[in-house]
């Protein structure tokens, strides 16, 4: 089983201070424009929110496991509530590379693999180095046309 | 290529005259008063947003055209951004047919196309004469069953075939079901929905002034003023409030089980199963007919669905489905097979779907028990505190410790939820039920697994309890309805994952070298 990259934890927890320095503004703004809001209590909630999701990434990543298995491809995640995942060979319709912005800046890249079920359509492996991601997404690719989906659905 | 029925055109084009001729009124009345043109310019405009809303709805019908050729349904349409789609025939999952009203006195005929992708209905022709409808289904049909021989079987000639193309090309049909009066009125009871209705009709633009008239006299009933307001209620003793909130009860009860045994007699009116070949065929409807054909080969999964009420008469509902509808339709009904009949007869057509044995559910560990006691017990907790606080700031009745009545509740809650909690690994299928007040039981054979899931939530992980899905392509599982194992232990969770994978491979394997030899020895 293979972890992910560990920078992608800068990424998530990077990704919270950007959501939780938005809600900070918003709170700014209100107090500004409209009526006078406890900034200071703002400001703890603010650093609450950094320390939580920084934790929550440390975790996520000591968590996030995936791996090739002979007829699956199988994934565990989920902090709280975990979960595992079995993408059978034959069930994987197709497989993308992405590069969001943000992922570019960390160097990172991910791997969306697309299902014909209804749930659990599409599924990502994020943090992925980029020459990873591309090896994954052409091994997948591999693996699910040998393993000759006879019936898509 | 054909066009669809010209008397579809008709209506299409009345309708736009209308509304075009409706709205250039308006427009043309409304810049008279603003900006001071003079007062004819109102009628004027109505010709002239016809001409151009009725124009449009014309070539709209002429642009539209539709073929099936060689195995694929063609389909072009469009006036400023044109578009042409084809489908494989073989990738269509369910044709549906629909009259509404207006249709049925035209005679004409609303043919919807569904395959797995896209989120809408991929092809609708509207409309066709019912006859046309028949000749594409029976197309349908027939390359599903024609596939091996699939160059040869579809190929629409441009001469006008008659529909059905001859005696020999008509599968046998079979009547599975059909529903008398006395079934659907009581498939209508048993299964009432009780709010939802009632409050629809509130909706309605005079439903709620006629909610209004209702409680103006169930007021004057009690004996207090008939004016809606709060402050009525003031002067109020608790006896006549109580009577006042039966009152109303009753009332919101009867009419909801008097919509609701309307509407359902109006949806399922005349409902008839038939097989044809590999093929199930439905008709149903008072008002608008519906029918359809649900390719067998195509089922994802079968579901039962027995409610309290049914299940205390040995009766249950069969929902056959495939991976066609998408999302946010409003038909209720699609893909019920057999609204309701007793449960033997609804497992044996089940059985003749999907072949399985007979199931003995295998239900979660006791200690599953135990976790949902809790989390009843947490809500009620949660509630006596809300009515605690409402009472103590708001009301000041001193009766919020009524509310501890809830914990009585609690443990027969949570083993109602335990008993009705299960599964089945079944040679072909795997099995799942849940639900006390409506219990639904899925199969799924193997071969249609997707993904499967394994989760397990922190109070879960405590009692080393897991919760497992498998995942279809079928629709109905976007609403939350996945084939879901709820709460076994972490061994089994696995043993489950692995038999699952297991046999995904296996039965697909098989599946193939059966249709290999089938083919051989033709």
């Amino acid at each position: 089983m293979e972890s992910l990259h560990p920078r992608v934890r800068l990424l998530w927890a990077g990704r919270t201070v950007v959501s939780a320095s938005v809600l900070l503004g918003l709170v700014v703004l209100v107090d500004r424009l409209f009526f006078s809001l406890p900034l200071e209590l703002a400001a703890v909630g603010w650093a609450l929110l950094v320390v939580l999701g920084t934790v929550h990434a440390a975790f996520a990543h000591r968590i996030w496991r995936f791996g090739l298995q002979d007829d699956a491809l199988f994934l565990v995640r989920g902090v709280l509530t975990r979960r595992d995942t079995s993408v059978p060979y034959v069930r994987v319709q197709h497989v993308d590379t992405t590069r969001g912005p943000i992922e570019r800046t960390a160097g990172l890249a991910s791997v969306v693999v697309y299902t014909a079920g209804s749930r659990g359509a599409d599924i990502t492996i994020p943090g992925l180095r980029p020459e990873r991601a591309t090896e994954l997404r052409e091994r997948l690719r591999d693996l699910a046309s040998e393993s000759e989906a006879t019936d898509a659905v | 290529m054909r066009r669809l029925h010209p008397r579809s055109a008709v209506r299409r084009v009345g309708r736009a005259v209308v509304q075009g001729a409706v709205f250039g009124f308006f427009v043309g009345t409304a810049l008279a008063g603003t900006i001071g043109l003079p007062s004819w310019v109102g009628p004027a405009l109505a010709p002239l947003g016809a001409t151009v809303t009725g124009g449009f709805a014309l070539v709209r019908y002429y642009r539209f055209r539709y073929a099936i050729t060689g195995g694929t349904l063609a389909v072009e349409s469009g006036v400023f951004a044109r578009q042409s789609r084809e489908i494989p025939l073989g990738r269509i999952q369910n044709v549906d047919l629909r009259q509404g009203v207006v249709n049925r006195l035209l005679g004409l005929t609303v043919v919807d196309f569904e395959t797995a992708g896209g989120s809408t209905t991929e092809a609708s022709l509207d409309a066709v004469a019912p006859e046309e409808a028949d000749r594409l289904r029976r197309l349908v049909q027939r390359y599903g069953r024609d596939s091996d021989e699939r160059d040869a079987a579809t190929t629409e000639t441009s001469t006008d075939e008659p529909a059905g193309s001859g005696p020999t090309e008509h599968d046998e049909v079979t009547d599975l079901f059909a529903f008398s009066w006395r079934d659907l009125l009581t498939y209508a009871v048993v299964s009432v929905r009780p709010a939802a209705p009632v409050l629809t009709l509130a909706g309605l633009p005079l439903g709620g002034d006629l909610v209004a008239a209702v409680v103006r006299f169930n007021l004057t009933l009690v004996g207090a003023e008939p004016a809606l307001t709060p402050s009525v209620l003031d002067t109020f003793g608790p006896p006549r409030l109580v009577a006042l909130a039966l009152l109303t009860l009753v009332q919101f009860l009867l009419t909801a089980l008097l919509v609701s045994v309307v509407l359902t007699v109006v949806e399922y009116y005349d409902f008839r199963l038939f097989r044809e070949g590999d093929d199930l065929r439905y008709q149903r409807g008072l008002v608008r007919r519906y029918s359809g054909t649900i390719p067998l080969s195509k089922v994802q999964t079968v579901t039962v669905k027995e409610n309290v009420l049914m299940r205390r008469f040995g009766l249950a509902t069969l929902v056959v489905e495939t991976a066609g509808y998408s999302g946010g339709n409003q038909q209720s009904a699609q893909g019920v097979a057999v609204p309701m009949a007793p449960r033997e007869e609804v497992y044996e057509l089940a059985r003749d779907i999907e072949p399985f044995g007979t199931f003995e559910f295998e239900r979660p560990p006791t200690r599953a028990r135990r976790r949902y006691a809790f989390r009843f017990a947490f809500v009620a907790t949660v509630l006596t505190g809300v009515g605690y606080a409402v009472d103590t700031f708001g009301l000041g009745t001193g009766f919020w410790w009524v509310l501890l009545g809830l914990f009585v509740l609690v443990p027969p809650a949570a083993h109602f939820r335990w008993r009705h909690r299960g599964f089945v690994l079944d040679d072909d299928v795997l099995a799942t039920r849940s639900g006390f007040w409506s219990q639904t039981t899925r199969i799924v054979p193997y071969y249609r697994v997707q993904t499967v899931f394994v989760g397990r939530s922190p109070f879960q992980r405590r009692r080393d309890l897991a919760t497992v899905t498998a995942d279809t392509a079928s629709t109905a599982s976007i609403f939350g309805g996945s084939a879901t194992v709820y709460d076994v232990d972490e061994a089994t969770a696995s043993d489950l994952r692995a038999e699952l994978r297991r046999r995904l491979y296996t039965d697909l394997l098989a599946r193939k070298r059966a249709r290999l030899t089938a083919s051989d020895n033709e």
